[in-house]
């Protein structure tokens, strides 16, 4: 067993040791989480510091790391052929930030469940699920076991939402399952066609492997997906095209784009706080990966023709995101919509074919993980408090609880884009990219990298004008003396969960090269990949 | 057909080892009569273990033909992979059945055991013949004991009312297939439906009546696969029926109706003559129109055993999806019937515990119980993902090789109805989650102030269900050791 397959299972074994230990010890359920997950960020860091950066990875096997291969279903299907699923698990310099990343935020949303009082065991035991399903699909390589741990993601989720979720929780874990369901059945047509159109050249039988899909010399001539000699078409539309709208329709819902957001904002006001946290942190960081490493990897000839589309789709996000965010009142909610607009610049990013775009988006994931970790946590500290985040409920916080609003403040102009911190970095590379793009001829023209920049100008907006209505002036507090009392500052475990992210935050805005040098060769390789066909 | 008779005996009496594990159940089914009438009163639940000694013998036997390919009874008997397979399937969940009708309805339970076998007798004869004449003996015989099994333990209006509706209906749909057969019959000679000559008659007769005389051979078959429009009787009796019955309905005579239906599809469907085209086009509607209708309607109930009444419409629509994608390969069929059965009995029991508990089947009932029956919910939950197809389970595996064989029909013909019965089939079940998903949004997301007083829970049966659950869970990881045996 490997080091990436010990990642991926020790949280399962956690679920089994929170399940077989009686209730009467559950103390010590949220102890054996939160020392299962400081192990996986341990390894996940010590991952990231063995990672040989000059590998690019992509679509080629030997340039990923930490690779385990094992057959795990082989059956002959007679004529169809034979069926030829592995367990392949390996990184890039693509997946193995957002393994890092996803570590830091599990560890946060541990650390913020620390007052779960209902029902723990099933609580920590499903979230156990989650970061088991998370880190797989991070670092599977083949098409059939990325779809198994992309669903068995969604079941700990639903329940998560739905149980100790808030009072409309019903309607929005049920929403987001079907969200993501009717995403997720209809990639898997798609992975049954790629299944068909694709041969293992080492065996000739046809396989679920990621990485041999993405090789054009594996595609069978006149399967449905082939390259050349492809007259496949469903209902007018060439068949390659299809299945890059449908595989992107199925990530674009994670992501999420507009008009597929509207789960987003019920998902999290409902969720409570560990869980919106790692929705935004990881959930969302889904939908990119998937984006880069599914559709752009396995169908680079369409990604080249339909990047314009993708940008535009980006840069609405962007606006409709950032002006929701504008129009909203409830705290929580703004920042889904921040989130929207986030992600939006992603998807600018990757659509804009450039490597500053690309590493942009890249940079602006991990960036956009941890910082949102931290601004859901901030909401969720309030909301403990007083179980009330109605924006125009409080004002003059800042007198009130001091350390709370320095870390807000910062927070929020981290994630406003103010240069030295990272989410300056990734926004300012996907606009560069965005803005180059027409330069390298890939077809994303330069309005679309003002309204990019447009975006942060109204991000600068809602953030700035929020922190000025709730935490400046005179103190004014909705629920009067009482809420006054509540309302104490943060605590010592509070500030730990805080400081190393919004820490994190300024040290990846000084040294992006942390980050950007793991994921250059990476990024280069995809935009070989993808080069011919512009 | 002037064959001397003793040529006849000779032939009779060299099929005879083919039909061992049926003989067992022969003499099972006389043996369970005797043992109700005279040694039940002394010695209570003998009769069950007869029948469990019989379907004993007869998976004994069954076992020995694992690796036979024969015909025997001037080919009206087959025996191969096919039915070799759909008999152990058999078998092995009536002896489950047999186990759930001893746990929960102990008294006065004598002759069902032996209607049970007789039950199993009908599904083996259905499962290995290509004869009409056989298939319609097979068909009659489940149907009867159904209907007894379905009116044995009714003390209620609605039981008998079920019950009534169950006759009435599967004596009409008989009546119409008997119709349909004899105009297949006189259109063709032979009712052997893979002979070359019935083929020659159905190819040289005129369109009209052929559409006429496929049409009401369907509605028989139809009957007992419970698909559109042939399907409005199940949701009454499933509901109707205590649950060890229901459990039985929903799951084993599907298995017998599905293999013969899978074998008349094969030899019919591949030819270019318009019966060919007839049965692939009525394929492909009905398949479509059951998945949607069962999944549509299932949204719609309040009642958990109605509620798997359509859902087992629904699956009937995805068995067949399989039947039209059929390859020369019929393990993936047969995995699906594996899934099928694993998920419907474990479902079953689950339902009948929860009954035993709180005296209701209304999904209202579940309200807040989750917290009261954590590993009960909990492994009804997994089976319920299973049920829409969710990794890791074994439901997934089956419907992800459905898909990839309709795929590859797809792929190779280009036929418009193929890529509809994919795309249906997928968002059908992404529609299946609305109403799968009640068990556990009732059980563990809404919580119910009434306080409900749990008797002990521990039984065979629940052990049995969570068996159930486990391979469900461990199938659905690794497919191939099922499949290896299978195929």
């Amino acid at each position: 067993m490997g080091l990436l397959s010990i990642l991926i299972f020790l949280p399962l074994v956690a679920t089994l040791l929170i399940l077989v230990l009686p209730t009467s010890a559950k103390a010590t359920y949220k102890y054996i989480a939160l020392g299962f997950t400081f192990l996986q960020f341990g390894l996940s860091l010590y991952l990231y510091g063995n990672f040989e950066a000059s590998l690019g990875g992509i679509q080629q096997l030997e340039a990923y790391q930490f690779v385990e291969q094992l057959s795990w279903i082989r059956m002959d299907l007679g004529a169809i052929g034979k069926l030829e699923i592995d367990y392949l698990v390996g990184v890039d310099g693509i997946s193995l930030p957002l393994i890092v990343l996803s570590t830091l935020v599990m560890l946060m949303g541990v650390g913020a469940s620390w007052n779960i009082d209902k029902s723990p065991k099933g609580y920590f035991a499903l979230l156990m699920i989650l970061n088991t399903a998370v880190m797989g699909i991070f670092s599977a390589l083949d098409f059939f076991l990325f779809y198994v741990f992309y669903e068995v993601m969604l079941l700990p989720l639903y329940f998560l939402i739905g149980i100790w979720g808030g009072e409309r929780r019903e309607y929005a874990a049920i929403k987001f399952f079907i969200y993501t369901l009717l995403g997720s059945v209809l990639m898997l047509l798609i992975i049954v066609g790629l299944y068909f159109s694709v041969i293992n050249p080492v065996t000739g039988a046809h396989t679920f492997n990621m990485l041999h899909m993405m090789n054009p010399a594996n595609y069978v001539d006149g399967s449905f997906f082939a390259y050349i000699a492809n007259y496949h078409d469903v209902f007018g539309i060439p068949a390659r095209l299809i299945g890059f709208i449908v595989l992107f329709f199925a990530f674009a819902i994670k992501v999420p784009i507009v008009p597929l957001h509207t789960w987003l904002p019920d998902a999290h006001v409902e969720a409570p706080t560990p869980v919106s946290i790692i929705l935004a942190g990881i959930l969302l960081k889904i939908g990119g990966y998937g984006i880069i490493r599914v559709c752009y990897s396995i169908f680079p000839d369409i990604a080249a023709t339909t990047n314009w589309w993708l940008a535009l789709i980006g840069v609405v996000s962007i606006l409709y995101g950032a002006l929701n965010a504008l129009a909203q009142k409830d705290l929580k909610r703004m920042i889904a919509y921040s989130s929207v607009s986030h992600m939006g610049f992603v998807l600018l990013g990757i659509a804009s074919l450039t490597a500053e775009g690309l590493a942009g988006a890249m940079f602006q994931m991990v960036s956009h993980g941890f910082l949102s970790a931290a601004l859901f946590f901030l909401v969720g500290v309030l909301y403990d408090r007083v179980h009330d985040r109605y924006i125009y409920n409080f004002r003059g916080l800042a007198s009130l609880m001091p350390k709370y609003t320095a870390y807000v403040a910062i927070a929020f102009f981290a994630s406003l884009g103010l240069p030295g911190f990272s989410a300056f970095i990734g926004e300012a590379f996907v606009i560069i990219g965005a803005f180059n793009a027409e330069s390298m001829t890939t077809g994303v023209p330069r309005w679309m990298a003002i309204g990019g920049s447009i975006g942060i100008l109204l991000s600068a907006a809602y953030f700035l004008w929020t922190l000025q209505r709730m935490f400046f002036g005179q103190t004014r507090l909705q629920g009067g003396q009482v809420w006054k009392e509540a309302l104490t500052d943060l605590n010592t475990r509070e500030q730990v969960i805080l400081f190393p992210a919004l820490a994190l935050a300024l040290l990846l805005g000084i040294m992006p090269s942390l980050v950007f040098s793991n994921l250059n060769a990476s990024v280069l390789q995809l935009i070989d990949l993808i080069k011919p066909y512009l | 057909m002037n064959v001397s008779i003793p040529n006849i005996l000779d032939q009779i009496i060299a099929s005879v080892p083919l039909f061992k594990p049926e003989l067992a159940l022969i003499i099972g089914f006389i043996v369970c009569i005797f043992i109700a009438l005279f040694l039940e009163k002394r010695w209570r639940n003998s009769t069950f273990i007869g029948c469990i000694v019989t379907l004993g013998f007869s998976l004994y036997y069954l076992i020995g033909q694992l690796s036979t390919t024969a015909t025997g009874f001037s080919g009206m008997w087959l025996v191969d992979t096919w039915s070799t397979y759909a008999r152990l399937i058999v078998v092995c969940s009536t002896v489950i059945i047999a186990i759930f009708l001893q746990q929960q309805h102990s008294k006065n339970n004598g002759d069902v055991y032996s209607i049970l076998i007789a039950a199993t007798l009908g599904m083996h004869v259905l499962s290995s013949t290509s004869h009409w004449l056989m298939g319609f003996i097979g068909i009659e015989m489940v149907s009867i004991a159904s209907y007894i099994l379905v009116g044995y333990f009714s003390h209620n209006k609605t039981q008998s009312e079920a019950a009534m509706k169950y006759v009435l209906f599967g004596s009409v749909c008989a009546a119409v297939m008997l119709y349909g057969l004899s105009l297949i019959y006189g259109l063709t000679g032979n009712l052997d439906f893979q002979s070359a000559e019935h083929l020659q008659g159905l190819m040289d007769a005129p369109e009209a009546i052929i559409t006429l005389a496929l049409l009401f051979v369907f509605a028989g078959i139809g009957f007992k696969l419970s698909f559109v429009p042939f399907h409005v009787w199940s949701p009454d009796v499933y509901q109707g029926a205590p649950t060890a019955i229901t459990a039985f309905l929903s799951t084993i005579p599907k298995i017998g109706a599905i293999i013969l239906f899978a074998r008349l599809y094969q030899s019919w469907s591949s030819t270019a003559f318009y019966f060919s085209e007839l049965s692939t086009w009525f394929m492909t509607i009905v398949a479509i129109v059951t998945m949607l209708v069962g999944n549509l309607a299932a949204l719609r109930q309040q009642d958990v055993k109605r509620m798997m009444a359509y859902s087992s419409i629904g699956h009937t629509g995805l068995l067949l999806m399989a039947v039209f994608a059929y390859q020369d390969l019929n393990s993936y069929l047969l995995f699906y019937i594996v899934a099928y059965v694993l998920m419907n009995l474990a479902t079953f029991i689950f339902i009948d515990q929860i009954e035993q508990q709180t005296g209701s089947t209304s999904l209202l009932s579940y309200t807040g119980l989750g917290k009261k029956m954590p590993i009960l919910f909990t492994a009804f939950t997994l089976v319920a993902i299973s049920l829409i197809g969710i990794p890791p389970t074994v439901g997934f595996v089956a419907k992800l090789m459905v898909f990839t064989s309709t795929f590859s029909v797809f792929q190779s013909s280009g036929d418009t109805g193929a890529l509809l019965l994919l795309i249906i089939g997928a968002l059908t079940s992404a529609i299946s989650l609305f109403f799968y998903f009640k068990i556990p949004l009732y059980a563990f997301l809404r919580s119910s102030d009434q306080p409900v007083i749990l008797k002990k829970q521990f039984g065979v049966l629940l052990v049995i269900a969570y068996i159930l659950t486990a391979l469900v869970i461990l199938f659905g990881i690794f497919p191939n050791w099922v499949m290896q045996v299978l195929a």
